[in-house]
């Protein structure tokens, strides 16, 4: 997993990576950031969760409704004010909103 | 034009729809029945209840990081794409650009969020569930 490519990403601040129990595990920051190892790490204890979650509700609407399509689950992403976080399996990527290509980065977090 | 109108002319959008922050009033358009709209509205009231309990505790780490107030969340699955704005939802394909094109328009019609989101989202369930917004 090459952080480094992940911070070519279009807005990129911060990439990382993180335990199945979403214990920060590496990360590279954007100088001047206001991100910090901290908050990355509540940040991928927070997407594990998410992560979870989505899949369970995904899960869970395809067998109530029958409608497919929502698995296997390919990422998610909390929009903040001004970045997003976008993670899938073990790896996250924090881009500033202005500069967002989400398709990109969704792409990118997943071929991770 | 609404938002809702708006998304649900773009090709690939399946459905669109605005739920209420205090309840499980909703309103849509697209590939939904009555129920499964319901459903998604408590899904996403749900989901954006818990994200921004979420950055309020990043928040109290790391003051004006750039993460609270949460404007929204994506979900992307194998073929299909759930965004959520604000109070406002979409089942997109996912198809190229698509989904960038759908957040751009949410985020610009729905405008940036506020603080008094969370007033709302942590106001008790009340009023008639079965009311529709309009």
């Amino acid at each position: 997993m090459n952080l480094e490519k992940m911070m070519d990403l279009p807005g990129a601040l911060a990439a990382f990576t993180y335990s199945d129990r979403g214990e920060l595990l590496s990360h590279v920051l954007r100088e001047g950031t206001e991100l910090s190892p901290q908050v990355l790490d509540l940040l991928a204890h927070s997407c594990v969760a998410n992560l979870a979650i989505a899949s369970m509700e995904a899960r869970g609407w395809e067998a109530v409704t029958g409608q497919t399509g929502f698995q296997p689950l390919k990422g998610f992403s909390v929009v903040g004010l001004e970045w997003s976080v976008v993670v899938n399996g073990n790896c996250g990527v924090v881009v500033r909103n202005r500069d967002v290509d989400y398709e990109a980065t969704f792409n990118a977090v997943q071929a991770a | 034009m609404h938002i809702v109108k708006q998304l649900m002319s773009i090709p690939g959008v399946i459905a669109a729809g605005e739920f209420a922050y205090r309840g499980d009033r909703f309103s849509y358009e697209g590939a939904l029945t009555d129920e499964y709209a319901r459903m998604a509205s408590i899904l996403c009231r749900g989901n954006t209840l818990s994200v921004n309990m979420q950055s309020e505790i990043i928040d109290s780490f790391a003051e004006n990081c750039g993460c609270r107030p949460v404007q929204g969340w994506i979900v992307r699955g194998g073929q299909v794409t759930v965004c959520a704005v604000g109070n406002y939802f979409s089942f997109i394909e996912n198809r190229d650009e698509l989904l960038n094109d759908v957040m751009t328009i949410m985020r610009a019609k729905v405008g940036d969020l506020h603080d008094d989101l969370l007033a709302n989202l942590y106001a008790r369930l009340g009023g008639d569930t079965k009311e529709a917004l309009y």
